[in-house]
């Protein structure tokens, strides 16, 4: 009776030890999920096999590989979308996100291109709920930019939803744009704009 | 001069509207405001705009007339000037507008009381005016590692805690708003080339090279039209965010207290 008693006790604490432990052996936090993803991304745009038009390809799959790591591009496009989102069905959702990363993958991949990331310092990280900041400073020839991740905790463990770089954020400045846009036209309509700017800049991408 | 200053001063206290006194933030500011955005809401705003910009449809006009201007004169202009002028010297031009500017950031930085900043304006002034050969060079830079942030009239209104007011993209000059306006009469009106003995076509002449020198050395605008689908409304956006963030960096720590 004794020995059953202290066995129940025992499971008990364990069990309740074990509600603590497992989500900080689950869950990395903000930093350490940041870092292997840029670390990556910074050896891959240094990497001198793939410099140059002859590796454009190659070089822009993995690029993309490792951004999609650590960047939540469903979530980047639910939020460029805003209230509208909520309007719109799950297959003009799937259509919309599609063209979106897209456009971010042609507009953004081209300036990390020009971009020669020397050294990324990180410089901290705010965690509130599910929300997180990761705050780094990134050296351009002799200025030091910082540079601001903002995260969301997913099932997948911190992902990025938005950048802001030297107070400009990124998805922000795209909600603004496609609600002013809204306004005027319809979600067909803004689906078409964008699929039109895509086509430009891969005109233009391959012309250069 | 004064008079018609503290006129548009009056003018543009009338029209700020009250987001001034509600929004006192500090350096975790930035951080904050990026973790309570909420994406998925359009706030009060019935337009739902971050920035409060009623003179839209004429801003607008304002807006493609600036992109004309560009395209047609500025951007030829800058060419030309990129091509004749090589851009180690257009880089020392930057740096000799800049030092001539010294005393109004200088004069900001004290009414901001960063008085650390205000001390390295002076002398990274006095270095490169000297070693610097009249503030060509960045010697206080590139021998002491001597660096300093930007300070202006706009950004010192801001961290006193007055609001942006009514956004205006003004012809040649572009994205702006009340309290910006403001910020730049006085800066202009402060300015050491008022005190020098320059004829108009001079003081022209000094601001437009200016101008074209920075453009050259970066060319935003182009950016910006080529990553958006509403160059308006990105430049609008980017602006207001910029100065928010320059602002917010010199702000008072202290949350206002309800009585």
């Amino acid at each position: 009776m004794k020995t059953s008693k202290s066995t129940v006790v025992f499971i008990g604490v364990v069990f309740f030890l074990g509600m603590f432990v497992q989500p900080v052996f689950a869950v990395k936090g903000p930093i350490e999920m940041m870092k292997p993803v840029l670390t990556k991304l910074t050896g891959l745009l240094n990497d001198p096999n793939l410099q140059g038009d002859v590796h454009r390809d190659e070089r822009r799959q993995k690029i993309m590989e490792t951004i999609k790591s650590g960047f939540d591009f469903h979530e980047m496009c639910k939020r460029v979308l805003g209230r509208t989102w909520r309007d719109i069905d799950d297959e003009q959702r799937e259509h919309f996100t599609k063209s979106m990363t897209k456009f971010l993958e042609n507009a953004y991949i081209g300036k990390l291109e020009d971009y020669h990331y020397k050294k990324i310092e990180y410089v901290g990280e705010t965690i509130r709920d599910d929300r997180a900041v990761v705050t780094t400073m990134v050296e351009k020839g002799n200025v030091k930019l910082p540079v601001r991740y903002v995260l969301q905790l997913t099932p997948q463990g911190w992902m990025v939803y938005d950048i802001n770089i030297e107070g400009l954020t990124l998805v922000k400045n795209y909600r603004e744009q496609f609600r002013s846009i809204l306004l005027k036209d319809s979600f067909t309509g803004l689906l078409k704009i964008i699929e039109d700017k895509n086509k430009s800049m891969e005109k233009n991408g391959k012309g250069s | 001069m004064k008079k018609i200053l503290s006129l548009i001063m009056l003018l543009a206290l009338f029209f700020m509207r009250g987001s001034a006194w509600a929004a006192q933030k500090n350096n975790a500011g930035a951080v904050d405001d990026l973790l309570n955005f909420d994406y998925m809401d359009d706030g009060k705003n019935p337009a739902g705009s971050q920035v409060y910009d009623p003179l839209e449809p004429l801003n607008r006009v304002f807006f493609t007339f600036n992109d004309k201007l560009y395209f047609w004169v500025e951007k030829p202009v800058v060419e030309g000037y990129s091509a004749v002028i090589p851009s180690d010297l257009r880089k020392c031009f930057s740096n000799f507008f800049d030092n001539i500017s010294s005393p109004i950031t200088f004069l900001n930085d004290v009414l901001q009381g960063r008085f650390s900043d205000a001390g390295t304006v002076v002398s990274r002034f006095v270095i490169n005016s000297t070693l610097g050969v009249f503030g060509f060079g960045d010697t206080a830079k590139d021998a002491f590692n001597i660096t300093t942030k930007s300070a202006d009239f706009g950004q010192t209104l801001g961290v006193w805690g007055l609001g942006e007011g009514v956004y205006i993209c003004w012809p040649v000059f572009g994205p702006s708003n009340m309290r910006d306006t403001v910020g730049l009469a006085a800066d202009l009106s402060t300015h050491p080339t008022n005190f020098m003995d320059l004829t108009t076509t001079e003081r022209i002449g000094y601001f437009g090279t200016n101008r074209i020198n920075s453009d050259s050395l970066h060319p935003i605008y182009e950016e910006l039209v080529k990553y958006s689908f509403d160059p308006y409304v990105a430049a609008r956006q980017a602006f207001h965010e910029y100065r928010q963030a320059k602002i917010d960096r010199y702000r008072n720590t202290k949350p206002p207290k309800n009585k």
